[in-house]
């Protein structure tokens, strides 16, 4: 039987088996996303287009950093101890197979959220959106990279170690990574961290294409985009594979 | 032959390094359309054992078979000769059985998937009025047999089944013997993981029980059986819960709540029941029963280090 199939009939189960927890997730990334749009414009006094923008254009990459990083991790430590890890290992498929048909749900998920709350803050605001075409290729770059580094982090720590981590990143995300605010603002030791990390690349990289007049990303942002996502799933291809 | 487990021992590394064994130079072997039992205590090693047949994890030394084929070198092919039933419940979530039994069928069978067996195997075992209800509102015994059904639909050379027929009702295990008495004649072996030896001594053809990593004796129900098999065994019904004293003929017992078992040697019967009287008449036990030794005796026998009298 070939890979394809194998796909076809993984993803069905997984996605049935989730169904209702994922229609759910979509309805509060949804939320989530609007929220950062127009919660965050309540933090500042006197909100410029500017500002408006990089929130704008910031959403869309913490619903990814969310569902990759937050959502993702839990549902596998659920997964772990509830036995379910084990019994997938014993599917007669492909380990990359059932990665690869997990993968396609998260992304699934992240898309309503992700255009909604782009429409709600273009019809609000107008903050100077100019999607470029490169937005398909980067929307999957840092999906791939936050869902790969997901995987990496809760295959490999335990199932409460996992918890503790996704917790941190949450935080991390929304208050101290320039997401939602310039780099500069930060202080020098976090700003040399985040050349190292991939939440500057990802935000990076998703303005470039959604504002491609206003912001640019640079060769570096794709190339740490790009090795953090390797590590990643091949880190889980590895555990998954590991005896 | 489908499988053969060559001197297979492994060891895990625990917390402060103790090195525990959870199987020790283990070998057996597997006929065709063959059922055999696996008995063993909780932590007796039989599912690290069935890990390794399916490749889930390597041994630390020795070589597992499968159709002539080592497992160690291709554990992909061992996971698509090999369907499993685990012990843990498998979380179905929002999937109904039918689903989860179809897409199972599927993976596993491709376009050879055969709908019409669900059918049949949901009326083996009167499972239709749970057939599309969600996998979260079904008790554990219905998602126990969907369970089932996701190992046997589309099954595997081996079938491995870890403790089945767990939660599930009296009427609906004999329909589940059954199936898998079926499942042989078409030349599926079975593997049976259970610690319920009563239930295990009718099903199987062969059996081994296992003890601490190690496999004390392994053959028909009767061939085990006949290490103890010039024994009696008598139960008794105790009038409380304190101890009484066993006679010292008593060859091993062992007390489960206000029910002590015992074995002896045919030859003590009529000593044994006039002892056992005299217990009635002084209050002290309610009734007794004696009967020829079971499988369920041999392996307590095997598996307990206490003798009585000693």
């Amino acid at each position: 039987m070939n890979v394809l199939s194998h796909y076809k009939y993984v993803f069905q189960m997984q996605f049935l088996r989730n169904a209702g927890f994922l229609v759910f997730m979509i309805l509060i990334q949804i939320l989530i996303s609007i929220g950062i749009v127009i919660g965050f414009t309540y933090l500042l006094p006197a909100p410029d287009t500017n500002s408006i923008l990089f929130l704008a254009t910031g959403a869309p990459t913490i619903i990814l950093i969310f569902t990759g990083l937050v959502i993702l991790p839990q549902q596998v430590g659920t997964a772990k101890s509830d036995g379910y890890m084990e019994f997938m290992r014993t599917w007669p498929v492909n380990r990359g197979v059932i990665l690869g048909a997990d993968t396609t749900i998260w992304l699934i998920i992240t898309l309503p959220g992700i255009i909604i709350s782009s429409i709600v803050a273009h019809l609000m605001f107008s903050p100077g959106y100019d999607i470029s075409w490169t937005v398909i290729p980067a929307l999957l770059m840092i999906a791939l990279t936050s869902i790969g580094v997901g995987y990496g982090f809760s295959y490999l720590l335990s199932p409460t170690a996992s918890l503790a981590l996704s917790q941190v990143i949450v935080f991390g995300a929304l208050m101290f990574s320039p997401v939602n605010f310039p780099l500069e603002r930060l202080p020098e030791w976090l700003q040399a961290l985040h050349q190292v990390l991939p939440i500057y690349s990802m935000a990076e990289v998703m303005r470039a294409s959604l504002a491609a007049s206003t912001f640019e990303a640079t060769a570096g942002n794709y190339i740490n985009l790009l090795i953090w996502c390797v590590l990643g799933y091949g880190g889980a291809i590895f555990i998954l594979n590991r005896k | 032959m489908i499988l053969n487990v060559e001197a297979v021992t492994k060891g895990y590394t625990g917390r402060r390094k103790n090195k525990m064994i959870a199987n020790d130079n283990i070998s057996l072997h597997i006929d065709e359309g063959e059922i055999y039992g696996l008995l063993g205590q909780n932590g007796a090693g039989k599912t690290t054992l069935v890990n390794q047949i399916l490749g889930l994890i390597t041994p630390d030394s020795g070589d597992i078979q499968l159709l002539g084929k080592s497992v160690l070198q291709s554990p992909a092919r061992a996971r698509s000769i090999c369907s499993v039933q685990p012990q843990s419940q498998v979380p179905l979530g929002f999937l109904t059985p039918k689903q989860a039994v179809t897409l199972i069928g599927k993976m596993r069978a491709g376009k050879k998937f055969d709908a019409k067996r669900l059918d049949t195997l949901f009326e083996a075992l009167d499972m239709g009025e749970w057939a599309n209800k969600e996998g979260e509102k079904l008790s554990g015994g219905a998602r126990r047999l969907t369970a089932f059904c996701m190992a046997v639909i589309a099954p595997g050379k081996l079938v491995i089944l870890d403790e089945p027929t767990n939660d599930v009702d009296p009427v609906r295990r004999r329909y589940l013997w059954q199936v898998i008495r079926n499942l042989t004649n078409d030349g599926t072996s079975v593997i049976l993981v259970t610690h319920n030896v009563l239930e295990a001594e009718k099903a199987v053809d062969r059996v081994a029980i296992i003890n601490k990593g190690r496999i004390l004796t392994q053959g028909t129900p009767s061939e085990v059986k006949s290490s103890v098999s010039n024994q009696m065994r008598i139960e008794l019904s105790l009038a409380s819960e304190l101890d009484i004293e066993i006679p010292s003929w008593a060859l091993s017992s062992h007390k489960n709540g206000s029910r002590l078992f015992f074995a002896i040697d045919p030859q003590e019967v009529t000593a044994t029941i006039e002892w056992a009287k005299r217990q009635v008449d002084l209050g002290l036990i309610i009734d007794y029963s004696l009967s020829p030794a079971t499988i369920e005796d041999a392996y307590i026998e095997l598996t307990s280090k206490k003798a009585v009298g000693l």
